[in-house]
């Protein structure tokens, strides 16, 4: 559990104005914790200050422990807190080799939970240990600076957006790795990636304008019109397909879609049991009938929920497949032809999906 | 060869430059590490102070550290309060005015790593669990090697070459406050080039020397590290 309440104001040297930020929120931490949002909305200075590296003014309890309070005067600094930082960038000591940067972490541990030949061969890096720091790439850099944060034998793992400067390469090594180190240490994890956020994450705080818009299932909040994300949202949501079979003639996967069949391209046979395949809503197209003749592969029968009318005359469209959701944009012209409403039973058919793990 | 008394002035000279390296690194790092991050209003006047021995002519800062070691004076009665001997013309009082004098030349290649030192590499010690004071000497100073070893080096190398001030406290006795410098002036004095030739020969070789380690691989070594 981590439960915060805390304030900073900030004074912007330039026009005199002062901006002020409020984060609050009680999370029960649990695998991974994504906290979303745009960039400049907060995020890192929110993580700062969970950590201790920013000055602010509040509360924070994690579990039993009081790390900050308000009357009782109480503070714990930040190499008390026992947290594993992997910062934006890797931040390793220049002046020391692997192996050393790794060691200074593992003298201070309370206990080996890991060590470092365990985690360099599960990260790939063990040819390294003898390397200076200076000779490394980005992404092995940024690896061993994983690996030196879990070495200090965390109770909280943060992680203020790892991957971003990252090959693709990287990302897909260390995605399934974060996962399921997350199994044994819970982790908070900044990112404004949607399919690091749906990948990884049953659960998400939305930081918006310094503050904390909102907190739970990304799948609920993506859905929910009331929140800033919904620009977002409707641009294309995510979904996951559950893979029966992979074809390696036609570079096809059979999958299903809450008990629909569904087609998706894919160079490889894909690793896991599930896939989660980004639509884009204007990818989409709704018809009355399943259109026969044409070179569409995925018709899924859906029905629309909510629907909204944005600026330009588009409109936007809930659909509701079993438990899972899709947004379409259609015309407004379109939408009168066909004469649809909440409740409607309609075809979608989707021109092309990407898998994003 | 050397003759006895140049030996001396040799080992003498060591033993100072030596004796003032040792307390001027114990001294110089918290100075280095203040000027470098404190706030404080009194700072540039305390950067000055500091920096004063560079342009202030050796004989001046001679003339009041006399002043300031007679009897007549708060410093000097302090000392002789419970010592027999006086600073001026002591051994004890070079010590004092030689890490006055090299002060400068050790501050400030610390205080120039300190403000170059990206404090990105603080917070990630005290996330590894490093307090205050162990994040300095565990990673940071270790971080900052060459620039210590720069900062010891010039003040040791300094300190060799005093001449003004010794001359104005210390006087010119044999075993006591008679350093190499003034070996030489001595020599020249009397005309004894050779002599004077062989103690020349050595203080520029070895500065040399010095300077071109100084230059050509550690401040080039602490460079890569600052920027890595």
């Amino acid at each position: 559990m981590l439960k915060f309440d805390i304030q900073k104001s900030f004074i912007n040297q330039h026009t005199g104005t002062s901006s002020e930020l409020h984060f609050k929120a009680h999370i029960d931490l649990s695998g991974v914790c994504v906290i979303f949002g745009d960039s400049g909305a907060g995020k890192t200075t929110l993580l700062r200050c969970l950590i201790g590296l920013e000055e602010c003014v509040g509360d924070i309890q994690f579990k039993q422990q009081v790390w900050k309070s308000k009357y009782q005067k109480q503070y714990v600094p930040t190499e008390k807190r026992r947290i594993g930082v992997v910062f934006q960038e890797p931040r390793l000591f220049p002046h020391l080799n692997v192996q050393q940067n790794l060691q200074l972490a593992v003298n201070k541990a309370s206990s080996n939970t890991f060590n470092i030949e365990q985690l360099a061969n599960k990260l790939g890096f063990s040819e390294l240990l003898a390397h200076q720091t200076t000779q490394l790439s980005g992404g092995q850099k940024q690896r061993v600076a994983i690996a030196r944060a879990l070495l200090t034998d965390p109770q909280l793992l943060v992680m203020d957006e790892p991957l971003s400067s990252l090959d693709q390469g990287s990302k897909q090594l260390l995605l399934p790795f974060i996962k399921e180190i997350s199994q044994q240490i819970p982790i908070l994890y900044i990112t404004h990636s949607e399919q690091e956020l749906f990948y990884l994450s049953r659960n998400m705080l939305l930081v918006n304008d310094g503050q904390i818009e909102a907190s739970g299932e990304p799948q609920q909040l993506f859905l929910n019109s009331d929140l800033s994300l919904i620009k977002l949202a409707h641009q294309g949501l995510i979904l996951s397909v559950d893979v029966k079979s992979y074809d390696p003639d036609e570079a096809l996967i059979k999958g299903c879609l809450d008990g629909q069949n569904l087609y998706i391209s894919a160079e490889t046979s894909p690793f896991s049991e599930q896939v989660q395949v980004k639509i884009n809503s204007r990818d989409v197209i709704v018809a009355l009938q399943p259109i026969e003749g044409s070179s569409l592969l995925n018709c899924l029968s859906a029905k629309i929920v909510e629907f909204a009318i944005d600026t330009q005359k588009a409109v936007v469209l809930t659909l509701q497949f079993d438990s899972q959701y899709l947004y379409a944009y259609i015309t407004l012209r379109s939408f009168n032809k066909l004469q649809l409403a909440v409740g409607s039973q309609v075809f979608a058919h989707v021109k092309t999906m990407s898998i994003v793990n | 060869m050397l003759s006895d008394g140049d030996l001396q002035a040799i080992w003498l000279t060591l033993k100072l430059a030596g004796l003032t390296t040792l307390l001027l690194m114990i001294i110089a790092p918290p100075l280095a590490w203040w000027l470098a991050r404190s706030q404080a209003k009194i700072r540039p006047l305390v950067e000055s102070l500091v920096a004063l021995p560079l342009i202030l002519p050796p004989t001046v800062l001679g003339f009041y550290l006399l002043i300031a070691f007679s009897p007549n004076h708060f410093l000097g009665r302090w000392w002789l309060s419970f010592n027999e001997q006086s600073l001026a013309f002591s051994f004890t009082g070079l010590v004092i005015a030689s890490i006055v004098y090299s002060l400068p030349f050790v501050v400030q290649p610390l205080q120039s790593a300190f403000v170059h030192l990206d404090k990105r590499y603080l917070e990630v010690s005290a996330t590894l669990g490093y307090g205050k004071y162990e994040r300095l000497y565990k990673i940071i100073f270790p971080m900052l090697l060459p620039s210590f070893i720069i900062a010891a080096a010039l003040g040791f190398a300094h300190t060799i070459g005093e001449f003004g001030v010794v001359l104005m406290i210390g006087g010119n006795i044999p075993g006591e406050t008679q350093v190499l410098s003034i070996q030489l002036f001595d020599h020249v004095e009397s005309l004894q080039y050779d002599q004077a030739h062989q103690l020349s020969l050595m203080l520029l070789a070895f500065s040399v020397s010095l300077l071109v380690v100084i230059y050509g691989f550690l401040q080039k070594r602490q460079q890569r590290i600052l920027n890595a």
